[in-house]
């Protein structure tokens, strides 16, 4: 059983079904990029293994615990150690950047808030954000909000990361950036889900992909499998064939 | 169409209380929070609630002043103004106000919160957002509300004292006297009690339109207009029967 398994996971919008039977396992230390078409159900994937959203019927495991019925309390310890980092950031408006990277730790560590401080300098200046420090969200370039939400998401050091699109709408030099940022995170061993429409950072970061399309993952795959299986739906999904 | 979200309000807005009264206990409490809120609550309203108080006394006073004057009846002006700010327009006034102004703003702030997946983030981050956003504004409005009451009614007796004064030739002492006379502790109380019963009508269906906000930025404005008006019509129809029901207390003490 690995890190993380979903088994046939379904799920229906407005009496539109929208995941049939989604299942896919994510090894400990691995990378598991998701591909597939805008709308079909990355994004509600990745939310319901926080619990942020729950599944009409199938399991959801992490480290082998079943969490798909668990209460908003029960799920405190699941978030404290799988972190979800948003599409858009997500970050709170009426604080600062710096506010924003101490919430975590100010609720789930002990830290004083002087070691609070030098921890949060330290992940600011690792991300190139050093200067953003006191701004407001609002202030920020949509680039720039991305990477502090995947600054907060990380600060208390989570044993897996859900990516949701961090290279979406970033251009070539940032997603780079983040791609490196995955790869670090990575080499110190996190477990993650990296879910994009991005090809190249999916290659770069990830050990298999998976095809998300029709409401069950089609297709599974090293990413040199992939590349030289040319009949293989991901590969025609890549190429816009598929999808 | 209508009666079903007003069914969906009833399970939301009780979903809401119970979860409320359940994390209210448990840790962590955030009473810096709480402190904000009643800030932003009870001082910011201030001026407003000053202004209603004062204007609702001067217009009793005027209006009973000039129309018991040729029945003699301007001496009762002090009992009548005074009574029926304390139980009645003191209280329901100010909630209104509060209803409009706070309780457009905590829709609003959640209500945008939502759409920006503000909330989403709370919950991710491994934290309740019943605790940092609805037990503040309950708590807040739960303080602050009666306290603007409390500052409603005294203002509110103060204007009809300037008006029989000024414009009805009553004397400043006689209208005092007149007043402690006439209030009694089961009247001040029975307007009130009602504004904790309001406090929890206004916070409650503010944060539940705010956080079941649907459709982006547009369903914020619809959001905080059915807030304004649901909470509203509460205060009137939860007043008749409060009056009601502090009646029968009042008989028996
Ligand atoms: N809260 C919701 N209410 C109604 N429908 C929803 C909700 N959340 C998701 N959906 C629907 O579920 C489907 C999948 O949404 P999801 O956001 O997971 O797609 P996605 O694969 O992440 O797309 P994208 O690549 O554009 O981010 C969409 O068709 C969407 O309309
Ligand atoms: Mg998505």
């Amino acid at each position: 059983m690995g890190m993380i398994d979903v088994r046939n996971f379904a799920k229906s919008f407005d009496g539109v079904q929208v995941h049939k039977k989604v299942s896919f396992t994510v090894n400990k230390g691995e990378c598991l990029g998701i591909v597939g078409g805008s709308g079909v159900g990355k994004s509600v994937v990745l939310r319901s293994l926080i619990g942020l959203e729950k599944p009409d019927s199938g399991e959801i495991y992490i480290e082998g615990e079943e969490i798909s019925k668990y209460s908003e309390e029960q799920l405190i310890p699941i978030r404290t150690k799988v972190a979800y980092v948003f599409q858009n950031g997500a970050l709170f408006d009426s604080m600062s950047v710096y506010e924003n990277l101490a919430y975590p730790l100010r609720e789930h560590t002990k830290m004083s808030e002087s070691e609070i401080a030098k921890r949060i300098h330290e992940q600011l200046s690792e991300f190139g954000l050093a200067e953003a420090e006191s701004k407001e969200p609002a202030q920020l370039s949509g680039g720039m909000q991305k990477r502090v939400g995947l600054a907060r998401s990380i600060i208390i050091g989570p044993e897996v990361i859900l990516y949701d699109e961090p290279t979406a709408g970033l251009d070539p030099y940032n997603s780079l950036k983040i791609q490196e940022m995955i790869l670090r995170l990575k080499a110190k061993g996190s477990t993650s889900i990296f879910v994009s429409h991005d090809m190249p950072s999916v290659f770069a970061v990830c050990d298999r992909i998976a095809l998300l399309l029709d409401g069950e993952i089609k297709a599974v795959g090293r990413p040199d499998e992939l590349r030289e299986d040319p009949d293989g739906l991901l590969q025609k999904f890549v190429s816009g064939e598929a999808g | 169409m209508i009666s079903l979200s007003l069914l969906e309000f009833f399970g939301g807005a009780y979903f809401l209380v119970t979860e409320v009264s359940r994390e209210l206990w448990r840790r962590p409490f955030y009473s810096r929070l709480v402190i904000e809120q009643v800030y932003q609550i009870g001082v910011r309203s201030l001026p407003l609630v000053i202004v209603t108080g004062l204007s609702t006394g001067m217009v009793m006073a005027l209006q009973f002043g000039l129309g018991l004057e040729k029945f003699g009846g301007k001496p009762y002006v002090p009992k009548i103004v005074s009574l029926s700010i304390v139980r009645e327009l003191g209280p329901v006034f100010t909630s209104l106000m509060i209803a409009a102004r706070v309780g457009a703003g905590i829709t609003s702030e959640i209500g945008s919160m939502t759409v920006t997946q503000q909330i989403d983030a709370i919950r991710a981050l491994g934290t309740s957002p019943i605790k940092k956003i609805v037990i503040p504004r309950v708590l807040g409005c739960l303080i602050a509300l009666p306290l603007l009451v409390a500052i409603a009614n005294a203002i509110g007796v103060y204007g009809g004292m300037v008006v029989a004064v000024a414009d009805l030739g009553l004397d400043q002492q006689f209208y005092m006297q007149k007043v402690y006379q006439t209030i009694l502790l089961t009247d001040y109380m029975s307007g009130f009690m009602k504004t904790f019963f309001f406090a929890l009508f206004i916070s409650i269906t503010a944060c539940y339109y705010g956080l079941n906000v649907k459709g982006g930025t547009k369903g914020v404005g619809t959001a905080t207009t059915m807030s304004v008006v649901t909470s509203s019509i509460f205060i009137f129809v939860g007043d008749y029967f409060l009056t009601k029901l502090f009646w029968v207390f009042e008989q028996w003490v």
